[in-house]
């Protein structure tokens, strides 16, 4: 039986996004390397979206620091997350440049035509 | 193995078998003209299937004569109490134990209401049907064979059963039966393979209780909490005469129960002297009214409406401003479920929390079942055994009386807010389509986005659940109607979608309604034969195939337990994706007859494939569109 469990992991998810911007120093890993890791070894890509952008939480804008990354993804605070404790360090280190590779900034609502349509209707309808 | 033979081979030889079979006992007028096969003796009809495999196995080339039965078969008479009752579709698997009143079928009843809809496998069968019933508002006949037909139907079975939904089913088999073959097709009690899923399930054993049970088993059906039935008719009833026809019964379907008036009285004082009422809905609507009804209780009160997800028909306006829970900080004190299958979890919060709980629903009529649906005792303060759509008149007068100029102010107010939380709330929501947006693969919300754009000049429907789409359709699509979007399956079980959604298009084709329909890849696998289905009948339809390539929840969740037990995620994908080879689903629809782009995996290229597809939907036919897609 394919049972759903996607509301499940939306209430699993981890805010990265939602913490306080704050300036981040540059990755130390490696960002090409670590886009297989990403894709292939820990497989993040299954909540997160291929660029971290369309699963949940999203990874972009990354605003963890590189180190507090790693703490978490050792010990993730909410249980739907996996452990990656047993994971080499320079892997870590390679995923979260290839996280802070990724363009952080979504198109604005109104760049975009489709999304701006659907919003004059959706305001328009009450 | 002779067992393991072709079931279309099978009836085709049965066919031959049965003419074999009356050539021995009948003269016809122009038996002098065709040389006679050797005479056959069978001891029973029901050898005459396995005869006739042998037959057909022997390459027997005996011309295949026409012989005229004398007297009015059975069957036909059946058909005389399928078109009372006024059946506009049989979806049908063929098989031998129905061999009679498919004949009458299609020849006495000439293939006219009901129309048989040829389905290739049994629980696509009964999954269109599921699909018809939501949308149509009446049940599909659907015919199976045997035990095997059955048993195959029986997951769509429990999908309807577990969504309330009505679906009346025949299966034929053999009170006495002979030979190999039809043993294993009959059972001492067929209706017990799936009586835990089935409100109701009989054998008829002869015309007069034929009549009866057929008429019980729709009204069962179509009863408050409606649900599947199954009636069992032996292939020796259906072959027999008739030797003194039963009068048929008329179909009279009960008024459902409507709440009793104290009771309702009480709901509407709770309701009424609320400072945040919420009100929960989930199998109600199984009329349109139902859909104006709600909007009129909720605006009276100005209480937001919660369509709690998956389970839910979600017959509510989707941008209207009191969809949703109220905003953030609203706490409800008095929580109205409205046909809430399950309203224990709201129960255990109010009764922790002081709060009050009110159920109306015909649940209460009726709560046994093998399957945990019903959840745990629903520990309300007000229980109401009625029929929620049948209530809700009584209610609104009620709450109306009840409200007096000071608590109208406060309803006035409190609406205010609410509407403003949730138009807000609703703009944030659309406003996160914009993540991923030219992501490739393809993400679930452009992937709708573009869909709801081509569409938007349209009368539609989205006849598929959503799932695997999360709220994105009732987010990016304005839901203004009830019949927009045509439920999930019910009992969470993989193979509905894509079966479904031809039941709810054909019921959609009449009223000239475009049919669309959002499929993941693992559901379309489970029974890709009603495409073939879709293109046979002309049942308009267009299909997006939301294609992750996995059984994408399963992908998750293992991950999650690799990472739980700290073994890493390199092998998680084993067992769970659907890759290497990719299946190519728009060649798949080609296979089966159907007008098909993709894979698409880059979203500058949906806006014309779909442009392409609708087109063909637009004159009349099903299409498939096979995006690629982010993997939630």
């Amino acid at each position: 039986m394919k049972l759903l469990a996607i509301s499940a992991f939306a209430l699993l998810a981890v805010s990265v996004s939602a913490q306080a911007p704050a300036p981040l120093a540059a990755a130390t890993g490696n960002a090409q390397r670590g886009k297989a890791v990403f894709e292939t070894t820990l497989r993040c890509f299954a909540c997160h979206g291929y660029d971290g952008q369309t699963g949940s939480p999203r990874l972009v804008p990354m605003a963890r620091a590189e180190d507090i990354f790693l703490a978490y993804v050792r010990k993730p605070a909410t249980p739907g997350m996996p452990s990656f404790a047993a994971v080499p360090e320079q892997q870590l280190r390679d995923v979260y440049a290839y996280i802070r590779s990724i363009p952080q900034a979504a198109p604005a609502p109104d760049s975009v035509p489709l999304i701006k349509g659907i919003l004059d209707r959706r305001a328009k309808a009450n | 193995m002779a067992d393991s033979i072709d079931r279309r081979d099978f009836f085709k030889g049965a066919a031959l078998g049965a003419a074999g079979l009356v050539v021995t006992t009948e003269k016809t007028a122009d038996a002098a003209a065709i040389p006679a096969p050797s005479p056959v003796t069978l001891p029973t009809s029901a050898d005459a299937h396995d005869l006739a495999y042998a037959q057909a196995q022997s390459a027997a080339t005996a011309p295949v004569r026409a012989v005229t039965t004398p007297g009015r078969p059975a069957s036909d008479f059946m058909v005389d109490v399928i078109k009372k009752i006024g059946f506009e579709y049989a979806a049908v698997n063929p098989g031998s134990t129905f061999q009679g009143l498919h004949e009458s079928l299609i020849n006495y009843g000439k293939n006219t209401a009901p129309e048989l809809l040829t389905c290739l496998h049994e629980e696509a069968a009964v999954a269109m049907a599921h699909g018809y019933a939501k949308a149509a508002g009446k049940p599909m006949l659907v015919a199976v064979h045997g035990t095997v037909g059955l048993l195959h139907s029986s997951m769509a079975l429990f999908q309807a059963w577990a969504d309330r939904v009505p679906v009346v089913l025949i299966v034929g088999h053999h009170r006495n039966p002979s030979g190999v073959i039809n043993r294993p097709h009959s059972a001492q009690d067929m209706g017990l393979l799936v009586r835990s899923f089935v409100k109701f399930d009989d054998e008829a054993t002869n015309l007069e209780r034929f009549a009866d049970a057929a008429m019980r088993a729709y009204k069962i059906a179509m009863t408050p909490p409606m649900g599947p039935v199954v009636l069992t008719v032996s292939a020796e009833l259906q072959e027999s005469m008739v030797t003194n026809e039963p009068r048929i019964p008329e179909l009279v379907l009960p008024a459902p129960p409507q709440g009793e008036a104290a009771a309702v009285r009480e709901a509407a004082r709770l309701l009424v002297d609320a400072e945040s009422p919420l009100i929960q809905i989930a199998k109600l609507g199984r009329t349109p009214k139902a859909w104006d009804l709600l909007i009129e209780l909720a605006g009276t009160l100005q209480a937001p409406v919660d369509t709690m997800g998956y389970s839910s028909w979600q017959k509510f306006p989707s941008w209207h401003p009191l969809y949703g829970t109220g905003g953030r900080g609203y706490t409800p004190d008095v929580t109205l479920g409205l046909e809430v299958t399950d309203m224990s979890a709201q129960a255990r919060a109010a009764r922790a929390n002081n709060r009050k709980t009110i159920s109306i629903s015909a649940e209460h009529l009726f709560q046994g079942s093998n399957i945990h649906d019903y959840g745990r005792y629903a520990d309300v303060d007000l229980a109401i055994a009625a029929d929620a759509e049948a209530t809700l008149p009584s209610l609104i007068e009620e709450v109306r009386r009840q409200i007096t100029p000071a608590r109208k102010s406060a309803i006035e107010a409190r609406g205010q807010r609410v509407a403003a939380a949730h138009k807000q709330a609703q703009m944030d929501g659309i406003r996160e389509a914009r993540h991923g947006w030219d992501a490739s693969p393809v993400s679930v919300p452009r992937l709708i986005a573009e869909l709801g754009d081509q569409i938007a000049k349209d009368d539609w429907a989205i006849v598929s659940g959503h799932q695997f789409t999360g709220d994105w359709q009732r987010r990016l699509l304005n839901h203004d109607k009830p019949y927009r979007y045509n439920g999930d399956c019910g009992g969470f079980g993989i193979g509905y979608d894509t079966p479904a959604s031809v039941g709810g298009a054909l019921a959609h084709k009449k009223n000239g309604r475009l049919s669309v329909a959002i499929v993941g890849d693992g559901d379309l696998n489970f029974s890709p034969g009603v495409l073939w289905t879709a293109a046979h009948h002309r049942i308009p339809l267009l299909f997006v195939v939301h294609n992750n390539r996995a059984y994408h929840a399963e992908v998750m969740i293992i991950q999650r337990m690799c990472g739980v037990r700290g073994r890493g995620n390199e092998n998680a994908h084993i067992g769970n994706v659907i890759a290497d080879p990719d299946p190519n689903y728009a060649q798949l629809a080609k296979a089966y007859g159907m007008y098909s782009e993709g894979p698409i995996e880059h979203p500058k290229d949906l806006a014309g494939a779909y442009q392409r597809a609708l087109a063909k939907v637009r004159a009349g036919e099903p299409a498939l569109i096979d995006v690629v897609s982010q993997p939630r």
